[in-house]
């Protein structure tokens, strides 16, 4: 039984959104990616790998990947915290915290990154702090850390926090009529509630920090194989007009990238299928 | 009714079923305001700080070279131009997907979602390869006296690029939430599709189409990455605000540099408070997940 | 177990949702409370789960005073008007979920857990939906696991909040049947709130019909409808 590409519909408008959306698709996001592959088959598939499988490469990626990961676990306990908190607690400042949450989306990520570096430097307001415990935050692999962790930070939140506003009232009491603890109820019936929507925002904070370049650069210190992100590898490839090895890098950050929306639709799936809703 | 008010007593080990314990509620609460403190505020009450360390008058002068004149000049017109192009893709995708019924709809959202997974940087580098010197349109293009990379076209796509699904995103659900009925009595009383579009669709989805973009404008004046790569930030021709920050600061310019960043955290500030009003007033017209 | 509802009295900030109510419930009672919406009838009903504490007043079992105990240590038997089943497990997880929530010096193994959710779908007639979730339920059936659930804490008594109210008419008249089977059965005292006055008569062994926070009558069907003690009563039975 094979369904027609379009069914017919009385709405007018078919063709003119068909063409914006494809042009507009096509030419901003399709070419552009499409370019990207095509250099990639042109230089191919062998040649890609060799500018990978090199330690620079290798160490570039890794630490993105490595150190997005445990921003966005930080991120995933730490938003499903701050949800719950703003959702449940009533207490003086909660509207203006709750507006502030999205500040990481307004803020330019170059402001951020200048401004987390000067407050985390040997010199800064905390830097110093840790200077005086004899370790260093900027241009150390912590300083990375701090900075994937705040243009992370609104994802788990904000994906959790309409979750936590459905819940009935009803199905906490219910646990509770039937002698769970307060503590086992969280664990057992409402932090599994939760997880699929906390999952997709650690997917899409992870997502966004592995190829997250502004905020970082100022406080990474930028040195190879210690604390050299691999977006900040492809611009300096492109700035010695090594274009074959941009598009190396660039293509193995983009099949990062789509595999893990692969993961973000395979939960949203899978939890569809269980609870019937995401 | 009695003369005596009835006696109050709570035994200490009662509270309602559904909250923890005054302890854990402080801890909780406590928890959250020192991290927030410590990575989101201190960075914002730094960029201000900074800014203003050698007095208003400086920061203020550091603001009248051409250079920095210009880098404003070149963020507001990006932004101009990317916003209604962005704002019309929205619009078009939005009524596409949510009012016809077709095969890989969901396959088209996915592909309208997708500069959000990329890296800005990636971004920015298949621009380069697209419209460079080195590709063959790029370098007719060049021959014909207009470059698109190194320029200001480059950074035109690049903004577009990372601001893609913004509108569309903020519309689908709320076009979805709203069905077609209206339309489709728009139609039945002989209105034609402008007509509909005009009188019943926008006025809608305003708020939300209005939403949308508010946050694609935060991202377009303040894109980093994406722009950095097709830039070649030359100062006053193709430095934006973000890519003039960079500068500065890599010259030791403190006070210059905050004090630039101090114009967009405060665009910032207002995307924030005029959000969030978006939010308490017009919470029914907006995509679900913004109502808290 | 007796239940003694002993000057009971409630506010929600400044409306009264019960006004100084006494009531005695005999051991193995099936009693509805029976009134209009706001006649403070489930705020009673969840005072006695320990879903809600009264501003004054006191709740006896057996005898004892319960006003104190906290809403696990009352071990009551609670089916939610919505049914409040857990979405994310199985029939057979929501139904042991009160058993595997024991203190591990209490709780069952696991054999003995799955001997009584065994049991207990039996009792309900509905042995094999264990494996289902609760959205691939119809409300009949959810409302059966409902009661399943809560009968497998061994509760000391049996609480519920319109049980039939989201049901169509032909499910609601023979889960009616079902419920009085199941008390008898148990033998436990048992006490359901509803709105609906031919369900309350059919049903209830004892009717307690409220209004506006206040008792109007206590009484078995025959004489609530033979002799209507208050103009109220009169009009909301001939409804």
């Amino acid at each position: 039984m094979s369904r027609p590409l379009i069914n017919r519909s009385p709405m007018p408008g078919l063709g003119l959104s068909v063409g914006v959306t494809l042009t507009m698709l096509s030419l901003v996001v399709l070419l552009p990616i499409g370019a990207l592959l095509m250099k990639g088959a042109s230089f191919g598939l062998p040649e890609v790998w060799a500018v990978v499988n090199t330690e620079r490469t290798w160490a570039a990626l890794f630490l993105s990947f490595r150190i997005s990961l445990y921003a966005a676990l930080f991120n995933l306990v730490f938003g499903i915290v701050l949800a719950w908190v703003l959702v449940r607690y009533d207490f003086p400042g909660r509207r203006i915290i709750d507006a502030a949450v999205d500040l990481p989306f307004a803020l330019p990520t170059a402001v951020a990154g200048i401004a987390l570096t000067t407050l985390y430097a040997p010199n800064g307001f905390f830097g110093q702090f840790a200077k005086e415990l004899g370790f260093r935050i900027a241009y150390t692999q912590w300083g990375i850390l701090i900075a994937l962790i705040f243009v992370g930070l609104p994802f788990v939140t904000r994906t959790v926090q309409p979750v936590i506003e459905e819940i009935e009232r009803e199905v906490e009491e219910a646990s509770a009529t039937l002698g769970a603890s307060r503590a086992y109820t969280l664990r057992r019936v409402i932090l599994p509630m939760l997880a699929p929507a906390a999952l997709t925002g650690f997917a899409l904070a992870l997502a966004r920090s592995v190829g997250e370049y502004g905020s970082v650069i100022f406080i990474a210190g930028n040195i190879p194989l210690k604390t050299e992100i691999a977006p900040l590898l492809i611009v300096i490839r492109l700035e010695e007009f090594d274009y074959n090895g941009a598009a190396s890098i660039g293509i193995s950050m983009l099949a990062i990238s789509f595999f893990m929306l692969l993961v973000i639709n395979a939960v949203q799936i899978f939890s569809r299928r269980r609870i019937g809703h995401v | 009714m009695s003369d005596t008010p009835a006696p109050q007593f709570r035994p200490a080990n009662f509270r309602p079923v559904t909250t923890e314990s005054p302890l854990t509620r402080w801890l909780l609460i406590a928890s959250v305001v020192v991290v927030l403190s410590v990575l989101l505020f201190a960075p914002l009450i730094v960029v201000f700080a900074e800014a203003l360390k050698d007095g208003v008058i400086e920061a203020l002068a550091s603001l009248g070279n051409r250079d920095a004149r210009s880098a404003v000049l070149l963020t507001l017109m990006v932004t101009a131009l990317a916003l209604p192009l962005n704002a019309v893709f929205g619009v078009a995708a939005a009524w596409l997907i949510t009012k016809f019924d077709f095969r890989g709809k969901a396959f088209l959202i996915t592909l309208i979602d997708l500069p959000f997974s990329v890296s800005p940087v990636v971004a920015g580098l298949c621009l380069v390869l697209l419209f460079g010197t080195n590709s063959l349109f790029g370098g007719w293009m060049v021959a014909q006296g207009y470059p698109i990379i190194f320029a200001v076209p480059g950074i035109i796509l690049a903004t577009l690029f990372v601001t893609f699904p913004f509108v569309a995103r903020e519309l689908i659900p709320v076009m979805i939430e709203q069905g077609k009925v209206e339309e489709e009595a728009a139609l039945t009383l002989g209105a034609g599709g402008w007509r509909v579009f005009f009188t019943v669709t926008l006025p809608n989805i305003r708020w939300a189409l209005l939403y949308g973009v508010l946050l694609c404008n935060a991202r377009a004046m303040g894109e980093f990455g994406a722009v950095a790569v097709v830039s070649g930030k030359i100062r006053g021709q193709t430095a934006t605000m973000p890519i003039t920050i960079e500068m500065l600061y890599n010259e030791y310019l403190s006070v210059a540099a905050f004090t630039m960043a101090a114009l967009l955290a405060l665009l910032a500030l207002v995307t924030l408070v005029l959000k969030t009003l978006l939010e308490w007033r017009y919470a029914d017209q907006l995509a679900a997940t913004h109502r808290h | 177990m007796q239940i003694e509802i002993d000057e009971i009295s409630k506010e929600f900030g400044a409306t009264a949702a019960l006004r100084p109510v006494s009531l005695s419930i005999p051991s193995g009672a099936l009693v509805a409370l029976l009134g209009p919406s706001g006649s403070g009838k489930t705020t009673l009903l969840r005072i006695l789960g320990g879903l809600e504490f009264p501003n004054s007043g006191r709740v006896l079992f057996d005898g004892v005073d319960a006003t104190g105990l906290t809403v696990q240590e009352r071990r009551a038997g609670f089916v939610f008007q919505s049914y409040a089943l857990f979405r994310h497990m199985t029939v057979f997880e929501n139904i042991a979920y009160g058993l595997r929530a024991r203190p591990r010096k209490s709780r069952p193994p696991e054999a003995e857990i799955s001997r009584r959710v065994t049991k207990l779908l039996e009792l309900i007639q509905l042995p094999d939906i264990g494996a289902r979730y609760p959205t691939q339920l119809s409300g009949g059936q959810r409302q059966r696991v409902a009661l399943a659930r809560a009968l497998a804490i061994e509760p000391r008594m049996l609480l519920l909040d319109e049980p039939f109210g989201a049901l169509d008419a032909r499910v609601r008249k023979e889960l009616r049947q079902g419920l009085r089977e199941i008390h008898d059965s148990t033998g436990l005292t048992t006490v359901f709130v509803t709105h609906d006055q031919d369900e309350a008569m059919e049903l209830a062994d004892l009717v307690v019909v409220m209004s506006m926070g206040q008792i109007e009558q206590i009484g078995r069907p025959a004489d609530i409808r033979a002799r209507p003690a208050t103009q109220f009563v009169r009009d909301f039975i001939s409804a």
